[in-house]
C-alpha cells in the first residue's frame, strides 16, 4: 500500500486499537478518508482476517479509493474487505436467505429465485401498470414524458423505502403538503395507486426493484435472527465513509448493528449531503455520532487553498444575503468570462485549457468542465472541440441512449428484417443507413439505390430482394463488389430464418458471423463492437428477467418508445480516470470526489444551479424524515431549499479545488433565453465589492 | 499494453494465457467486448449456467445452515437441479473437517502480483488438514489427466498454502495437509481427490512464476496463438475479430470445464471476472 506522510489526528486514527466506535467528522479535502485507508492497512498488517471487515459507503463510486487500496499487491496474504454500499449487501443477503424470508415477506412464489430488476426493467413493468390507467384517463391533466412519469412514481417507492414509511402513505404525504390548485391532488391519488399496483404485481411475480430490495432488507431480513447472527459473526470490523450521503433507513441499521463491532470508524463529510433530492439524511447521519464512544474532528484541507476558502465564505455570504466585506485576494481564485453565444463560448474553454495544458504544464486530469447538466449537444461539442485540439477528455455523463448510436440503429433494423413476423414498422431510410454501416465503405447513393430497388416499404415483411435479379444497368451502378455482399446478407438472413434465436442471441451471430467478417461493416470495429455488447446485455437482461416469448418484439416496441433507453451506467475504472479532461455534471463530480485544479463553471446565469428538477409526482423534501407531517411547502420553503441547496454545493465544488475557478456565462443560453440566476448574481456582487474595494483603495 | 502494477491474477484469466495468449490479451489486458456466440446452442447452455448458479448457491444455503426443507423446495423448481440437489444430499459431506468456510476468496502477493482465488467451499480443521471443494456441474465429468492439467487444480493449493494461514490459527498450511476434491453432479459418486505436497507446491510455484514473468514479460507486445491452440478458436468469440471463422463450435465439443465459471456465453464474458473481483 502507498506510504503517505500522515498528520498527528490522521496518525490518531490509523494507530488506534481495533476496538471500540470512532466518529470522525471534517470538511471535504481534510484527510479523512487518507486517514481511513491508513487504518484499514493497519488493520490488516496486524493479523485480523480481512474478511471480517466490512467497507460501506452510500454509493460505489465514493469507494473508489478502497477499491484501489485492496488492489494494491503487497497487501497481506489472506482474505478480502468487502466493500458495499447497503444495496450491494441487501442484494447478497437477499439471494441467500431467500427462501426463508419469501413467503412471510408476501412474494406469491417463495420457492422459485427472486428476479432483481435494473432501472430499465423497472420502467418496463411500471409502463404495463400505467399505461393501462392512462388509458382511463390517469394522468390527463399534466405534461409529463412516460419515461418521467414511470421514474418518479419508482423514485417515490424508493423514498418510501429509503425513509422508512410505509409505501401507501405516499399521496397523503404530499397531499397533505399541496398549496396549489386542487386539480393536482388527484394526481398524487392517482400515482399512488399506480405505486401500489406496482408493488402488487411485483409480489406476485417475485420481481424486486430497488425500493422492494431494501424494504425486504429492513423490514424482514435484517429482523431475522439468522441473518443477524451471519452478519455479525461474518463483520467485525466496520469502516463506514460519507455517512452523511446515506439514507436514514440505512443509519437505522446500522444504528443497531453498531454494538456488535469489535470496531467501527465512521466518516461524516461536515459539508455533505449532495444527495439529499436521492434521500440521503445529514441529520440522521449526524445522530449516529451519539453511538460513537470517541469523537475527532478533522479541520483544514490538503486540498483547497486559503484564497479559495475566502471565496466560498463571501459566496456564501452573498447567496444568503448576508454582509459581507472581500478581501482582493480572492481576485486570484476566480475568473469571470462572458460570452454572448454558446459555441463561442465551448471555443473560449477549449482555447482556455489548451492554454492550461500546453503553456503552463497543468496535467488534462486536473482540470474539470461543470455544469448543472450536461446535455448531448454540450457535451458533443466540448468533447469535440477538446479532442481538435489533441487534449484527452472524459465524460461522466451516462453514455447515451442507444437509439442515438448509429452501430445499435443498424442491427435493430436488421433485427426487424431477420423478423417480419413481428410486423414492426420499418422504412427505406432505415434500410439505408443499415446498408451504409453493416455493408463496408458503402457510399451514400449506391445504399440508397440498393434501398430504393431491393425494398419495398408496402411490402416490408419479404425483405431485401435479390441483387440477382436487378437490372444490368442498376446492378453496374450499385456495383457487383456491394452485390456480392447484399446476397451474403440476405442468404445470411434466410439461413437464420430457419432456425430463429432469442433476440440477444441474433445480435451476437449477427454481430460475429457476418458483420465483423472481413469487408463488413463491423469488422475491427471496436466503438460497434462496445455499442453491440451493451445491446446484446441489455436484450438479454430484458429477455431474462420478463421471460416473454416476444420478449425480442416487446424489447424493439420499448426502445422505440424510448421507454428502455439501454444506457449503460459507466464502469467505475472510467470514472476514475485521472488522466483527461473532465466533463461532469456538478453534483456527479461530488460523488466522484476527486479534487482538480481548475474548475470551469458553466452557464453561471443559469437557473438550474439553484433550482430543483420539475418533478410533478414527487418531492424530495416532504417525503424526506425532517419534514413535520401536514406541514404545507411554500414558496418560502422553496426558495429557502434552493439557496440553501446552491450555497451547499459552491462549498462542495470550491472544496474540490486546488486552484482557482472560471465561471463561464453565456447572454444567450443554448435555448437562446437570457439568464441571470442566483448563482451570477452572486458573482456580480462579490465583483461589484471588489471594485469598490479597489476604488476605496 | 503493459501489465499494470494492480492486475490480478486468478484462475480465469491464467487458463485463458494457456488456452491461447491472444485471447488473455484481448480479454483481459485490453479489455475488448467481443459479444459474437461463443458456442451453440445458445439457450441450452444459458439454461445450464444458470442451474449451475442456482446448484452453487443452494450449496451455500446449505452449507449456512438454511434448513434442507425449505431449500428442498427451491431446488423443486427444475428437474435437473432437484437431481443434482438429491445427489448433494446423498453424499453428506461428513468426512469432510467441520469449519465451513463456502464462497471463500484468499489473495496474496506473488511474483510482484496479487494472485486470488474464489473457492466455493474450504473446509478446515485447524492444525490438521484442509479441504478444498469445488462443485462442478458440467454435463460430462472431466477426465482425470485434463483436470490435472488445469490451473485450478495447481491454483487453488497452492493459494490456499500461501494465503490461508488465517484459517490455521495464524501458521501457514503445510502442503501435505491440503486435498482438494472435485465433486461432479454428472457422476455424483466419482468425484476427483488430488492430495497435495510439497514437491507438488514447488512445482506449481515454479509453473506459475513462469506463466506470470512470460505474461509481463510479452504484455507490451502482440500475444500470439500457437498451432497447437487452433483447436480454441471455434468456441472463442474472438472468432470473428481473429478472422477464425463464422459460426461459432457446437457447446458439446468444448471440454466442459467453462460451465460453472459463468463463462459460456461471450454475452456473459465478463461475469465470472466480476464475480472474482468482487469484494
Ligand atoms: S479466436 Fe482463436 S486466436 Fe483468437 S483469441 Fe480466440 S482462441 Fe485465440
Amino acid at each position: 500500500m502507498e506510504v503517505i506522510p500522515l498528520s498527528p489526528l490522521q496518525r490518531s486514527v490509523a494507530n488506534r486499537e481495533p476496538i471500540g466506535r470512532l466518529f470522525v467528522e471534517g470538511p471535504a479535502g481534510s484527510g479523512k478518508t487518507t486517514a481511513a485507508i491508513a487504518w484499514l492497512d493497519q488493520l490488516l498488517r496486524s493479523g485480523i482476517p480481512a474478511d471480517q471487515v466490512l467497507i460501506l459507503t452510500p454509493q460505489r463510486t465514493l469507494a473508489q479509493p478502497y477499491y484501489q487500496a485492496v488492489h494494491q499487491p503487497d497487501l497481506p496474504a489472506g482474505s478480502l474487505p468487502t466493500i458495499q454500499t447497503l444495496n450491494g449487501l441487501a442484494q447478497r443477503m437477499v439471494l441467500l436467505f431467500w427462501p426463508i424470508v419469501a413467503r412471510e415477506a408476501g412474494f406469491a412464489r417463495p420457492a422459485q429465485a427472486p428476479v432483481f430488476l435494473t432501472a430499465e426493467t423497472a420502467q418496463f413493468y411500471m409502463a404495463q401498470v400505467v399505461q393501462p390507467l392512462k388509458e382511463e384517463g390517469y394522468f390527463r391533466d399534466i405534461t409529463i414524458d412516460d419515461n418521467r412519469l414511470y421514474s418518479q412514481i419508482l423514485d417515490n417507492l424508493n423514498k418510501a423505502a429509503f425513509v422508512g414509511f410505509d409505501h401507501t402513505e405516499l399521496a397523503e404525504r404530499l397531499k397533505a403538503s399541496w398549496v396549489g390548485k386542487p386539480a393536482q391532488l388527484q394526481i398524487y391519488d392517482q400515482a399512488q395507486d399506480c405505486a401500489n399496483r406496482f408493488r402488487a404485481f411485483c409480489l406476485e411475480n417475485n420481481l424486486l426493484d430497488f425500493s422492494l430490495q431494501m424494504e425486504l432488507f429492513s423490514r424482514h431480513l435484517w429482523p431475522s435472527f439468522l441473518v443477524q447472527t451471519y452478519l455479525k459473526r461474518t463483520y467485525q470490523h466496520l469502516i463506514y465513509d460519507n455517512i452523511e450521503e446515506d439514507v436514514p433507513a440505512v443509519h437505522d441499521i446500522l444504528r443497531e448493528w453498531l454494538p456488535s463491532f469489535q470496531s467501527a470508524l465512521l466518516i461524516a463529510d461536515s459539508d455533505g449531503g449532495y444527495r439529499a433530492f436521492l434521500g440521503a439524511d445529514v441529520e440522521s447521519a449526524a445522530s449516529l455520532a451519539q453511538t460513537c464512544e470517541q469523537h475527532i474532528q478533522f479541520t483544514g484541507s490538503y486540498v483547497e487553498n486559503e484564497k479559495l476558502s475566502m471565496l466560498s465564505a463571501y459566496l456564501t455570504d452573498a447567496l444568503l444575503r448576508r454582509a459581507y466585506q472581500p478581501s482582493p485576494a480572492v481576485e486570484q481564485a476566480h475568473q469571470i468570462h462572458f460570452e454572448r453565444f454558446y459555441p463561442t463560448m465551448v471555443d473560449w474553454i477549449g482555447a482556455s485549457i489548451e492554454t492550461l495544458v500546453r503553456a503552463d504544464g497543468l496535467q488534462a486530469g486536473h482540470i474539470a468542465v461543470l455544469a448543472p447538466f450536461v446535455s448531448d449537444s454540450l457535451r458533443f461539442s466540448l468533447m469535440s472541440n477538446l479532442e481538435n485540439r489533441g487534449i484527452p477528455v472524459r465524460s461522466h455523463r451516462p453514455s447515451r441512449s442507444l437509439r442515438d448510436e448509429p452501430a445499435a440503429r443498424c442491427l435493430l433494423t436488421l433485427a426487424k428484417l431477420a423478423h417480419p413476423q413481428w410486423e414492426l414498422p420499418l422504412n427505406r431510410q432505415e434500410i439505408r443507413q443499415m446498408l451504409m454501416l453493416a455493408i463496408g465503405n458503402l457510399d451514400l447513393v449506391r445504399a440508397d439505390l440498393s434501398a430504393q430497388t431491393l425494398f419495398s416499404p408496402r411490402k416490408p415483411k419479404d425483405g431485401l430482394a435479390s441483387f440477382d435479379l436487378l437490372v444490368p444497368a442498376m446492378q453496374e451502378r450499385i456495383t457487383h463488389r456491394v452485390g456480392e455482399k447484399l446476397e451474403i446478407l440476405r442468404a445470411w438472413l434466410r439461413d437464420y430464418q430457419a432456425e430463429p434465436q432469442p433476440l440477444d442471441g441474433f445480435l451476437a451471430r449477427i454481430f460475429g458471423e457476418l458483420l465483423t467478417q472481413p469487408g463488413f461493416g463491423f469488422a475491427k470495429d471496436l466503438e460497434a463492437a462496445a455499442v453491440t455488447a451493451r445491446l446484446v446485455e441489455s436484450v438479454q437482461k430484458f429477455r431474462r428477467v420478463t421471460s416473454n416469448e416476444d420478449a425480442g418484439k416487446l424489447y424493439l416496441e420499448m426502445i422505440a418508445g424510448g421507454v428502455i433507453a439501454a444506457q449503460s451506467p459507466q464502469a467505475w475504472e472510467e470514472i476514475g480516470r485521472t488522466d483527461a479532461v473532465l466533463i461532469s455534471p456538478a453534483h456527479t463530480f461530488l460523488m466522484v470526489n476527486r479534487p482538480v485544479q481548475v474548475q470551469f463553471w458553466l452557464d453561471a446565469g443559469s437557473l438550474n444551479w439553484w433550482q430543483r428538477l420539475m418533478q410533478p409526482l414527487t418531492h424530495p423534501h416532504v417525503l424526506s424524515r425532517r419534514w413535520p407531517e401536514g406541514r404545507k411547502w411554500t414558496d418560502a420553503d422553496e426558495y429557502a431549499a434552493n439557496q440553501e441547496s446552491l450555497a451547499r454545493l459552491v462549498r462542495g465544488l470550491l472544496r474540490r479545488c486546488s486552484g482557482r475557478v472560471v465561471v463561464c456565462s453565456v447572454t444567450l443560453n443554448e435555448r437562446g433565453d437570457e439568464e441571470h440566476g442566483p448563482l451570477l448574481q452572486a458573482f456580480q456582487s462579490l465583483r461589484r465589492r471588489l471594485n469598490l474595494t479597489e476604488e476605496a483603495a | 499494453m503493459p501489465l499494470p502494477s494492480d492486475f490480478v491474477f486468478s484462475q480465469h484469466n491464467l487458463q485463458d494465457y494457456l488456452d491461447c495468449p491472444r485471447r488473455f490479451q484481448l480479454r483481459h489486458l485490453e479489455r475488448m467486448a467481443w459479444p459474437a456466440v461463443q458456442s451453440e446452442p445458445i439457450l441450452e447452455q444459458e439454461r445450464h449456467m444458470q442451474l449451475g448458479e442456482q446448484f452453487h448457491r443452494l450449496v451455500q444455503q446449505h452449507q449456512l445452515g438454511l434448513p434442507v426443507e425449505i431449500l428442498e423446495e427451491s431446488a423443486g423448481s427444475d428437474p435437473n437441479l432437484q437431481t443434482w440437489w438429491q445427489a448433494y444430499l446423498r453424499h453428506p459431506q461428513t468426512e469432510l473437517p467441520p469449519l465451513r468456510k463456502p464462497e471463500f476468496t484468499l489473495a496474496a502477493q506473488f511474483a510482484g502480483f496479487r494472485l486470488l482465488a474464489k473457492y466455493d467451499l474450504l473446509a478446515v480443521d485447524p492444525g490438521k488438514r484442509a479441504v478444498i471443494v469445488d462443485w462442478k456441474t458440467n454435463r460430462r465429468r472431466t477426465p482425470t489427466a485434463r483436470l490435472r492439467e488445469r490451473v485450478q487444480t495447481r491454483l487453488y493449493p497452492f493459494l490456499l498454502a500461501l494465503a490461508g494461514a488465517q484459517l490455521n490459527g495464524g501458521e501457514a498450511w503445510q502442503p501435505d495437509q491440503i486435498e482438494m476434491i472435485y465433486w461432479f453432479t454428472a457422476e455424483p459418486d466419482n468425484p476427483q481427490v488430488f492430495p497435495y505436497s510439497e514437491k507438488q507446491y514447488r512445482s506449481d510455484e515454479k509453473l506459475l512464476r513462469a506463466w506470470i514473468d512470460a505474461i509481463v514479460r510479452s504484455a507490451d507486445q502482440p500475444m500470439l496463438m500457437t498451432a497447437d491452440q487452433e483447436h480454441q478458436c471455434p468456441l472463442c468469440n474472438y472468432r470473428s475479430f481473429c478472422e477464425r471463422g463464422q459460426r461459432a463450435g457446437a457447446w458439446e465439443d468444448g471440454d466442459g470445464d467453462v460451465t460453472d465459471e459463468g463463462d459460456l456465453s461471450s454475452i456473459d464474458f465478463d461475469f465470472h471476472e466480476i464475480e472474482e473481483i468482487e469484494f
